[in-house]
């Protein structure tokens, strides 16, 4: 089997357990619903708290957006999926891990863009959020989804049929992340110490590369923010396949 | 060359050691059943041999294709039936068929054209927009089934396809088993049903403990027990001590009831008769019936893994 055949069999397969999860987990009336009001009460919690200004806020708020709906499904659908059998069906088909894993990421990534989509034009409609460049903003959505989602997948290869065990720890990364990325305190103000702690998160390279889309200029340069994104998802890919082959014995 | 090649196989989950250096091969075409008490390996063997758990030790080939090194090539010929129903109940029968057939990068007219017969095979094609979670037990059954078919597999794992199952399904499922066997497919399967597997196999593998202990045809496996001979009879009355009575005859070395029959095991059944017709004098009862049978798979079964009867039947039988 060629390379090029090899790649085409699992990008395939990989669409086809997007598609399966999103038809199955995703268009849940309780599941949208849950996506869209999550980054209005964000937004109704900072703008009633005089946080913020509605436009200053935009930006961090689709960077959260993303990576909380990005990562919220999966650590449930696998779970569920290992406790109904159905996850040993994907385990035993003719398709790699990394097939596998990349199909649970597209649909978390699907899911993400269509909710900061709905976030990007709202405030655009509502609030006439001004926007410098849309391309920034397009990549870091893109790129961040893509990357939060396969944190996810990575998080539920933990081999639990209970999907609060893994909630629990993605809760635990997800939440801290929120305050050392500069999405409520700009990296410049932050500590030398802190700024180092930023630096190993990609929600600081998602939130630059968006905030650079809304207002310019960025902290890094944004080619770097968009290499360090693609480097995260490497590292969770390679990290996740890992694990579920680990788990899986 | 061999469907599957397993090669002293070695499982080991820290201490504990699942399979312990087993071998065996199942032809091209053949039916083969796998048989075992639980815990005692067969899972087991199974997720090696479809690549979901890699062996400690050992090498397994399906139609030559290492099952580590070339995963995906050795699943592709594969078509795997698990004990649990794991159908997609959010997805209706034919969108679990079309995911299956996608995984498996089945054509686009082909997966229509094998999806539309199996359906109908399984008698599901009328129901095949209606999502899986209003399907009865035995229609996720026969659904689980054509999944594992809709690639045109040359072998097939069969676990547990008939237990707890209605009629119609069985009798649906075991004529589909029969086809794919005249079909030329290999059928790896595995039961609770000894019965079943002494009927579809060509060969059988006891396994007991991790290791086999046993592995030939059927009717074979029978011939090494022929001591275990019994007589099945029939009285026109009964009472709450006649089992009892019954294990007092002279050369019999055990019974039990199986519904208004009893099963008396021997090595000498016209001993047994004698003592038997003995027996309905005394008690002023007739025979109703009484017939000589060899010993059943079910009896090798027992005596090689050292299962304990119960009742009317075998106990922890998985």
């Amino acid at each position: 089997m060629g390379l090029q055949d090899r790649l085409s069999r699992e990008l395939v397969a990989a669409w086809a357990i997007a598609k399966k999860d999103v038809a199955i987990y995703y268009l849940r009336p309780g599941t949208i619903m849950g996506g869209v009001l999550f980054p209005l009460f964000m937004f109704l919690a900072f703008t009633a708290g005089n946080l913020s200004t509605p436009a200053a806020l935009i930006p961090g708020l689709i960077s959260i957006t993303t990576l909380f709906s990005a990562s919220s499904i999966e650590p449930v659908s696998i779970p569920i999926e290992r406790r109904t059998g159905t996850f040993d069906r994907l385990l035993s088909a003719p398709i790699s891990l990394n097939a596998l894993v990349l199909g649970e990421s597209l649909s978390g990534l699907l899911y993400s863009v269509c909710i900061a989509s709905v976030v990007f034009v709202a405030a655009l409609i509502i609030l006439r959020t001004p926007i410098v460049s849309i391309v920034p903003i397009v990549l870091g959505v893109l790129l961040s989804s893509f990357c939060f989602a396969t944190m996810a997948s990575l998080f539920a290869a933990y081999p639990t049929e209970s999907p609060g065990d893994i909630i629990s720890m993605v809760n635990l990364v997800r939440f801290p992340l929120i305050f050392i990325s500069g999405v409520f305190i700009p990296l410049a103000v932050l500590p030398s110490f802190g700024q180092m702690i930023a630096y190993v998160s990609p929600l600081t390279y998602a939130n630059d590369l968006i905030q650079g889309g809304y207002h310019g200029k960025t902290v890094l340069n944004p080619f770097i923010d968009l290499a360090m994104l693609i480097v995260f998802i490497l590292i969770f890919q390679v990290v996740a396949n890992y694990l579920y082959k680990r788990f899986n014995d | 060359m061999q469907a599957i090649e397993v090669s002293h196989l070695v499982k080991k989950f820290g201490t504990l050691t699942a399979i312990n250096d087993i071998s065996f091969s199942v032809g091209v075409g053949e039916t083969f059943g796998f048989l075992g008490p639980n815990g005692a390996g067969k899972t087991t063997t199974i997720r090696i041999l479809t690549g979901i758990s890699p062996p400690t030790a050992g090498t397994a080939t399906i139609f030559g294709h290492d099952i580590v090194r070339e995963t995906v090539a050795a699943r592709q010929s594969m078509g795997i039936v698990s004990e649990t129903s794991n159908v997609y109940t959010d997805l209706t029968g034919w969108q679990n068929m079309m995911f299956s057939a996608q995984l498996y990068r089945v054509g686009r007219s082909e997966r229509d054209k094998n999806a539309t017969e199996l359906l109908k095979r399984f008698e599901l094609y009328e129901r095949r927009r209606d999502k899986v979670h209003g399907f009865s037990k035995g229609m996720r059954r026969r659904l689980t089934i054509a999944m594992g078919l809709v690639n045109s597999p040359r072998l097939l794992f069969l676990d547990e396809p008939t237990s707890g199952l209605d009629v119609q399904s069985n009798i649906i499922i075991r004529d589909v088993i029969s086809d794919l066997v005249q079909a030329g497919v290999t059928v790896f399967l595995t039961t609770h049903n000894i019965e079943e597997a002494n009927v579809i196999c060509d060969r059988v593998a006891i396994i007991d403990k991790g290791h086999i202990a046993a592995i030939d045809a059927p009717e074979r496996l029978k011939k090494t027990i022929q001591s275990v001979q019994s007589i099945e009879v029939s009285f026109d009355s009964s009472s709450s001590t006649q089992l009892d009575e019954l294990r007092k005859i002279p050369m019999v070395n055990g019974a039990r009831k199986e519904g208004d029959k009893y099963r008396l095991y021997t090595e000498d059944p016209s001993e047994v008769i004698e003592g038997v017709t003995a027996y309905a004098h005394a008690h002023n009862t007739r025979v109703i019936s009484i017939t000589t049978l060899g010993p059943s798979l079910e009896d090798v079964f027992v005596k090689l893994t050292g299962l304990q009867r119960s009742g009317g039947g075998v106990t922890a039988i998985d």
